[in-house]
């Protein structure tokens, strides 16, 4: 029973993986699927470079074991898609949100998930809820300006189309996007 | 570090658990959200030839409430009691509580029951579950028991749990409406383990006085310590009229230290602790006149 067998989706990609038990989700992705966007810093959780998204909630990669995946849903980075990825990405780039790297693929999945939440966070909230993920470079605060100002741009996209729709167009109610 | 080799199993039922268990003996682990584990294996502190993984057990993830309280499975996460997915007996203090621990990447995997087995006394559930008399169903091959999460710490990572024993659920009275809590975690960064955590619970008064007071601090001993002679000292006092200085004296006799101890990291800690017990006793009557 050293190997198992494990039926989990990447990126929505139904996979069946025959691994040592030992296999992180991290190792998994990054050794056995070649997804070497998720990090790996510490293996302890403290750092956050490899969160992923686990059936929609951020995860330590590096403190998940493969095996307990069967029939989760995977999200790396390589997978990140959608508006709210998208507004992430832009605000990443625009405030230089990042130098090495090394940490970005943990900061975007957490960061998503503040986004996606639609919730207005103040700056100090938007700190709190960044404080697993460690970055080396940037001294975090154009991480944070990028991340507020995602959250903010989600908001808007939420409520602004609202007006903008014309009645007779039969286009999708406010709020759905893609 | 990458964990060592281990056989992995995935019991469907709590029966086939313990019975894995039994026949496994010392060289298996129960592993549940791995948030504690999987790090002592990366380092290869652990290194067990077992991990019987429970978290694939569906009545483990159940909860069901009464009149009295509630039983939350084992493993229920911190993430549901956090947004209150199980229903919150206490008046959201096991929401405010597990909100607390570390990062939410931690709190989406790691659960109640993990944390009361792993028994590091600066964890959140130990302290608070001490506090309010929680009890765990512990199930075995041999049967069932009811331990008190009182009993079952027994110190730095160790409980009265025996090595095939499996923690069930845990056993939540209902805090009365007149009962009000206030807790005070005090780390060097969020999401790191409390260099001092306490819990305040004191029935209502319409006043800033302070009734019944139950004091329980974390991460100052080998396990959750109640500040039984501290609860003495502040019965009565108006809660303005106490200071954090206070409760220097009366929090270290309770946890047999010397106030005035020459060395200052000593002094230190237990002026945080003073601190950390005060701003829990505040903060049950800024809860109070929120209202
Ligand atoms: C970076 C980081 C920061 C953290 N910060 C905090 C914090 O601030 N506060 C805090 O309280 N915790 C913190 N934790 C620990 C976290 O809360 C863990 O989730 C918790 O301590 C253990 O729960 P688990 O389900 O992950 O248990 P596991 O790691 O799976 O298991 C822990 C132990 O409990 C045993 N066990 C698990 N379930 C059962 C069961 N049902 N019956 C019997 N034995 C069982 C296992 O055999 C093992 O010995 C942190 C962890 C990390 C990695
Ligand atoms: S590598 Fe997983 S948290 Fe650091
Ligand atoms: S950009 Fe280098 S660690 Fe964050």
């Amino acid at each position: 029973m050293n190997e198992v067998t494990v039926h989990l989706t990447v990126q929505h990609q139904p996979r069946t993986m025959i691994i040592p038990a030992r296999t992180t989700l991290a190792d998994l992705l990054r050794d056995h699927l070649g997804l070497t966007g998720t990090h790996l810093g510490c293996e302890q959780g403290v750092c956050g470079a490899c969160t992923v998204l686990l059936d929609d909630l951020p995860v330590r990669a590096c403190l998940t074991l493969a095996a307990a995946c069967e029939g989760a849903e995977v999200i790396t980075v390589e997978g990140l898609e959608g508006p709210d990825a998208e507004r992430l990405r832009a605000c990443f780039a625009e405030q230089g949100a990042l130098q090495c790297g090394f940490c970005t693929p943990g900061m975007l999945l957490a960061g998503y998930y503040l986004v996606r939440g639609r919730q207005p966070l103040s700056r100090e909230e938007v700190c709190q809820a960044m404080s697993g993920n460690i970055c080396r470079c940037t001294g975090y605060n154009a991480i944070v300006r990028a991340i507020e100002a995602a959250i903010s741009q989600g908001i808007e996209a939420e409520t602004a189309p609202a007006q903008t729709v014309p009645r007779s167009s039969g286009a999708p109610a406010a709020g759905t996007e893609e | 570090m990458k964990p060592a080799a281990f056989d992995y199993h995935r019991p469907a039922g709590t029966a086939e658990a313990v019975r894995l268990l039994s026949d496994l003996g010392d060289d298996a682990k129960v592993i549940a959200g791995g948030q504690s584990l999987l790090p002592i294996m990366n380092m290869r502190l652990a290194e067990p030839a077992h991990l019987v993984d429970v978290t694939g057990i569906a009545e483990l993830r159940q909860t069901t409430v009464d009149a009295s309280g509630a039983r939350y499975g084992a493993t229920t996460t911190h993430m549901r009691f956090e947004y209150q997915l199980v229903p919150d007996v206490t008046g959201g203090l096991l929401s405010r509580m597990a909100a607390g621990i570390g990062y939410q990447a931690i709190r989406n995997r790691g659960t109640v029951g993990g944390s009361l087995a792993h028994s590091d006394p600066s964890a959140e559930w130990p302290t608070v579950m001490a506090a309010l008399d929680a009890a765990v169903h512990v199930l075995s091959v041999r049967g069932m028991r009811r331990v008190p999460v009182r009993d079952l710490l027994l110190g730095f990572f160790s409980t009265a749990l025996e090595p095939d024993e499996l923690i069930v659920d845990v056993e939540v009275g209902r805090l009365p409406a007149s009962t009000r809590w206030g807790v005070c975690k005090t780390a060097r960064k969020p999401g790191e383990f409390a260099e001092s955590l306490a819990v305040a619970l004191m029935e209502h008064d319409a006043t800033p006085r302070i009734r019944q007071p139950r004091l329980w601090l974390g991460a100052a001993a080998d396990t959750p310590v109640r500040l039984a002679g501290t609860e003495r000292l502040v019965e009565g006092h108006d809660v303005d009229a106490v200071t954090a200085d206070d409760l220097v004296v009366p929090i270290a006799a309770d946890l047999g230290a010397d106030p005035g101890a020459g060395d200052p990291a000593a002094r230190y800690v237990l002026h945080l602790h003073a601190v950390t017990v005060h701003r829990a006793l505040r903060a049950v009557h800024e809860e109070v006149s929120d209202e």
